[in-house]
């Protein structure tokens, strides 16, 4: 790995650790405003293309104080950690915040933000979850609109179609990097652990897309692909909304394992899906939304066409995974509801896998790893390969 | 030998005499597949009336699991969504619902193989038939569309769905508020256009034409019938109160699901009537009233009888609640007998969860000024986060803006493990303590005033 490549690496974890800072830098050299974004379906050019910068709010590594007396305990650790950074003047950076999704507690966490910031617009449009009425598609498409006059009005910035297309264009590319990163890891590629590939997705949530890019690229001018090892190969699925713990990745690894594949948020679902280019604009935005359903579904939406347990069947083929860890934020309702079709689907086809659910504070590490371990046990045992290898070491 | 102690609780006496009505629903429901009739499942906002035109039995899934629970026969349709995966933190309705899908799937496949199983049709959770469709409609809350996409795919997706999307009002604009605003008008004219769709997608499951002068007639019933409600509801802001909370939760299910028709009109009525004739004769629904609470959250299904036991016995009148007062047919100026659509879907929309907290915020503080209330009991509903989620910065609001002090329990709707009765009684009393120095300070205040 040769210098540029450890100094841009460095760059993009510092910022995915540390969002603030970039964006206090980027608000004082640019002097435009900054918009607030809540995951999981905004399309982040309408923003971009006011000139402004649309950064996808992160959970918050700090314990959770004053979220817990504004949410209850029983919200999921990423909205009580919205409502808490809130409270703590965390938020106070934004100048304007926006909304698609409509998952109850999201919308709980994003109430909390508007009583707490009274001065600032907090704006919801709701992206209808059920995707396969035909009313669904005009309703999407006069939500978006209604999305670039908001934009246009809290920043004062027209949007035209010319400008659209260019933030179309640079999300493109930059998520086509980052699937090519995610690409060579399935094919065997190591050389970079999964908490690096994290610090990417995350960084590219917060930064300026052109500049994530031109890091991206320094990164792989001088990336030499390392082959992977043979320890177990897993896939990570689920957690919406925010990043999981790096240490769960840590103690993974630990367990003897490699992560070959996700589907996680914060990982291939974010850069799942390109906004269509060749449609016009406003049209395509739109169309993402829907295509990105399709790529890898998610089961905060309604579609009967698609099944995200034969999506993560055909991901494990693609990757080789031998087990699939299913990582759960606690309380995360869509997520409790689909688990179940993915058990079934799994027990069906005989893949190992296992539940984690993930909290804001504190991991039972030691009940973790017995748990992991003792999965790799029963891949090993289950495949022949794995026992020869295993007897001969 | 010892004698009962009298009950402080002083139920209507017309609740319990349409108690039949609900029964009779079931049997209705449990006998579909005997009678050829077709059923449909459905989840959240009140859709009856156009089941009822439409010559369907309907049977809706919050009320089946709320049933199951008040009875205590929950357990085996929750067993059975355990074992399959569900985890216990999910909405326990949404739970005990998919227990119930997947018990009457396999009574289904056992049937289908001439399989009796005596212990199966002896238990309630079991009973529910299979649906011949699905229609969701759920207001507020994300997880009531989920829900019923996850019941599509576990009855193996064979059998019919419809969506209709309500969209959450936010309150984007300046203009927005409770029923005004582009917003608002907007949403409706949304909503309704689905209904019109939905009553085609239903025209083709049933295959005959849908029954519009059935729906009108059908929506007069209902309207005359929310009219009385509210009459009623409002004869409650009398001193001492003549009704409370559980008389309101004992009819939730009459005007949510019950079938349309005179019957349900006189049951409002002789309820109504009732209430009148405890105003005159200044009969008060709980003893020797002494304090008078709102609740915020939706029922525990569980508890009715312990918890108005536990306020009763402290001279506490519940009078009103976000669940009781602000869902349910509310606002029956809004239908139009003779072209009902717009009235229904504005309705739909209504839910007391689908709203920003300025607007619950704006109800709630409508309902305590308008019943005196002294404080807030929140049944922080471990499972609901629909319900939960303005409640503490509710309670901030209250105390702030109108010096009403609140407390918060921790229980569920359907899932009894949640209830902390103990808490719920130690937080009650210090609660009512804290108004008696708050109201020993205002006499003292306004005697010195006065002197
Ligand atoms: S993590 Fe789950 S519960 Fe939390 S905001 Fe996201 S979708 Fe909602
Ligand atoms: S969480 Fe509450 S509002 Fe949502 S489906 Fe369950 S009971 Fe209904």
């Amino acid at each position: 790995m040769g210098h540029d490549t450890k100094n841009a690496l460095q760059i993009l974890k510092s910022v995915a650790n540390n969002p603030q800072s970039y964006i206090a830098n980027w608000k004082e050299k640019n002097s435009l405003p900054v918009i607030g974004i809540f995951p999981m379906n905004f399309p982040v050019e309408i923003i971009a293309a006011t000139g402004a910068l649309p950064v996808i709010i992160q959970d918050s590594k700090e314990p959770i104080s004053e979220g817990n007396s504004l949410l209850a305990e029983f919200y999921c650790g990423y909205t009580r950690s919205i409502a808490d950074q809130a409270a703590k003047g965390m938020l106070d950076i934004f100048d304007a915040f926006m909304n698609a999704d409509h998952c109850i507690q999201l919308l709980g966490s994003v109430d909390v933000v508007r009583e707490l910031l009274p001065d600032k617009p907090v704006y919801f449009e709701h992206l209808i979850a059920a995707m396969d009425d035909s009313w669904t598609k005009t309703q999407v498409q006069e939500k978006i609109e209604a999305f670039i006059i908001e934009a246009e009005r809290v920043t004062g910035q027209p949007i035209s179609d010319e400008a659209l297309l260019a933030c179309i264009q640079s999300n493109n590319k930059n998520r086509q990097l980052l699937r090519n990163i995610f690409a060579a890891r399935r094919n065997g590629d190591a050389q970079f652990s999964p908490a690096e590939l994290q610090a990417m997705i995350v960084s590219s949530m917060i930064m300026d897309k052109n500049e994530h890019s031109a890091l991206l690229e320094s990164v792989l001018a001088d990336a030499v692909a390392k082959p992977r090892d043979q320890r177990i190969r897993l896939h990570l699925s689920g957690h919406f909304c925010h990043a999981p713990r790096v240490e769960l990745f840590e103690l993974l690894e630990d367990c003897g394992a490699v992560i070959v594949d996700d589907d996680l948020y914060t990982g291939a679902r974010y850069i799942s899906t390109d906004t269509k280019e060749s449609m016009p604009p406003r049209m395509a935005l739109a169309d993402w939304y829907f295509a990105r359903n399709e790529t890898i579904p998610c089961p905060t939406r309604v579609q009967k066409t698609v099944d995200w347990d034969s999506y993560l069947l055909n991901a494990l083929d693609n990757s080789g995974a031998e087990g699939v860890i299913v990582v759960m934020a606690k309380f995360c309702e869509a997520h409790m509801f689909y688990y179940p079709e993915l058990r079934k689907t799994l027990n069906t086809h005989n893949i190992p896998h296992l539940l984690i659910e993930t909290e804001h504070e504190g991991m039972p590490v030691e009940t973790i790893r017995t748990r992991v371990e003792a999965m790799i046990e029963r891949i090993r045992r289950k495949s022949p390969t794995r026992q020869i290898t295993q007897e001969s070491a | 030998m010892s004698s009962a102690t009298p009950s402080s609780v002083n139920r209507l006496k017309s609740n319990d005499a349409g108690r039949h009505m609900i029964a009779d629903y079931w049997d209705r429901i449990f006998t579909a597949n005997e009678r050829d009739a077709q059923l449909v499942w459905y989840n959240g906002a009140a859709l009856n009336p156009i089941f009822q035109a439409a010559g369907l039995e309907w049977a809706h899934g919050e009320a089946f699991a709320a049933r199951l629970s008040a009875q205590k026969l929950e357990k085996s349709a929750q067993l059975a969504a355990q074992e399959y995966g569900y985890v216990g933190e999910l909405c326990s309705y949404a739970r005990t619902h998919l227990g119930t899908a997947l018990l009457a799937r396999q009574a289904k496949e056992k049937y289908s193989k001439g399989i009796v199983d005596d212990a199966e049709r002896d238990d309630l959770a079991s009973r529910l038939p299979m649906p011949n469709f699905i229609v969701n409609c759920y207001a507020g809350c994300s997880t009531g569309q989920q829900w019923d996409e996850i019941t599509h795919r576990i009855l193996g997706k064979e059998t019919p769905i419809f969506n209709v999307s309500l969209p959450f009002l936010w309150s984007n604009r300046p203009d927005a508020g409770y029923l005004k605003g582009q917003e608002w008008e907007e949403a409706s004219d949304y909503v309704a256009a689905q209904l019109y769709k939905l009553i085609d997608f239903i025209e083709v499951q049933t295959g005959r034409p849908f029954d519009w002068d059935a729906l009108r007639q059908g929506m007069k019933y209902i309207k005359e019938a929310s009219e009385i409600r509210r009459e009623a509801m409002a004869m409650c802001a009398n001193l001492p109160a003549p009704a409370t909370f559980w008389d309101w939760i004992a009819s939730v299910a009459h005007i949510n699901f019950l079938p349309a028709g005179p019957e349900l009109v006189e049951y409002f009525s002789n309820i109504r009537d009732e209430i009148s004739h405890r105003v005159a004769s200044g009969e008060s629904a709980i003893k020797d009233e002494k304090y008078r609470l709102y609740f915020d959250g939706i029922m525990n299904w569980n508890k009715l009888g312990t918890l108005a036991r536990v306020f009763a016995e402290r001279k506490v009148a519940i009078v009103a609640g976000r669940y009781t007062h602000n869902a349910f047919w509310q606002e029956p100026q809004l239908i139009d007998t003779d072209d009902p659509i717009r009235g229904m879907a504005q309705h739909y929309l209504l839910c007391p969860t689908n709203h920003g907290f300025q607007t619950i915020k704006h109800f709630t503080k409508h309902d305590c000024e308008l019943y005196g209330l002294d404080g807030i009991v929140f049944h922080s509903t471990r499972t609901c986060r629909a319900f939960t989620g303005p409640q503490q910065m509710l309670a901030k609001a209250m105390q702030k803006e109108m010096g009403l002090p609140s407390i918060f329990f921790e229980g569920d709707v359907a899932d009894e493990s949640f209830y902390k009765g103990e808490l719920l009684e130690s937080r009650l009393e210090a609660m009512l303590e804290t108004i008696d120095v708050r109201r020993s300070r205002d006499f003292i205040a306004s005697s010195a005033s006065n002197a």
